[in-house]
């Protein structure tokens, strides 16, 4: 672990919040989540909490980065699936 | 089909972790994966609300059951209970490089004397396993869940317990408070 991510980790620790959902409940609720995040929608309670789950949790972020990606090449947003 | 589509990106973005299959073997595992989606969506579909489209919806099972896999193939000959044996800050980083700031360098190792000591003396055995196994030795997920026989709302519990006693315990010590937060997320 370079000191980077060391750094990264730490600041997870100090944005920890008391109550935080389960993965399960993010993967519930993370496909709402990312089409209100590419159109900029305005996020209710609940998808905020997916927004503090994956700044914390690694591998759903990285899931959810994948879905957002995938799903703007599909809109044409991005223009290559190479991306 | 989508499935498939969605789990070959999900591989092609993670090359990495399949090494070890040429191109028609990955062609197969994403066809292996996306039959699994399939099965994953029929029996989810009650959860579906319509709140995003179906195709987003559906896709999130062929990422989770693909990257699942990739991250399982990649660390398939790694022995964890050999990481377990090794001591709990093996993964941190040796030492922090001189800062130009003197009052963020002091902050910093102050916080990594509070962490040290909480991880040593207040975390419970399995905190302090999944913190070491995920945190400082980066295993992923997955592999850790496929370790203890568990599941992710278990780890990711025990990795938020372990998070909040080290947050107050910094707090105690008054470290918490939004500048220190900038301190290291500007490091980030």
């Amino acid at each position: 672990m370079d000191e980077s991510k060391f750094n990264q980790w730490i600041n997870k620790v100090l944005t920890t919040e008391e109550d935080e959902i389960s993965c399960s409940d993010c993967f519930d609720r993370v496909s709402d989540y990312a089409e209100a995040e590419i159109v900029g929608a305005e996020m209710d309670a609940a998808l905020q909490q997916v927004k503090q789950h994956i700044h914390q949790c690694q591998v759903c972020i990285e899931e959810y980065e994948l879905l957002r990606d995938l799903i703007q090449i599909e809109d044409g947003h991005v223009s290559s699936l190479d991306k | 089909m989508i499935l498939v589509r969605a789990a070959a990106y999900t591989f092609g973005r993670n090359l990495g972790d399949l090494e070890a299959f040429g191109p028609g073997q990955i062609e197969q595992l994403a066809e292996d994966c996306a039959q699994e989606a399939l099965l994953a969506i029929l029996n989810n579909l009650a959860k579906f609300r319509g709140e995003s489209k179906f195709t987003t919806w559906a896709y999130k099972f062929a990422i989770n059951i693909s990257l699942t896999m990739a991250r399982r193939e990649r660390w398939k000959g790694v022995s964890l209970d050999l990481l377990e044996e090794q001591s709990d800050q093996d993964g941190w980083p040796s030492e922090y490089l001189p800062k130009a700031d003197p009052e963020g360098s002091a902050i910093r190792a102050e916080v990594r004397r509070i962490l040290t000591e909480v991880i040593q003396n207040e975390l419970t055995e399995k905190q302090r396993l999944v913190l070491k196994l995920m945190v400082f030795d980066e295993v992923p997920m997955d592999v850790v869940v496929q370790h203890l026989n568990t599941n992710r709302n278990a780890v990711y519990k025990l990795l938020h317990d372990a998070r909040s006693k080290l947050k107050l315990s910094l707090q105690s010590h008054g470290i918490g408070a939004a500048e220190t937060i900038d301190l290291f997320s500007a490091q980030g």
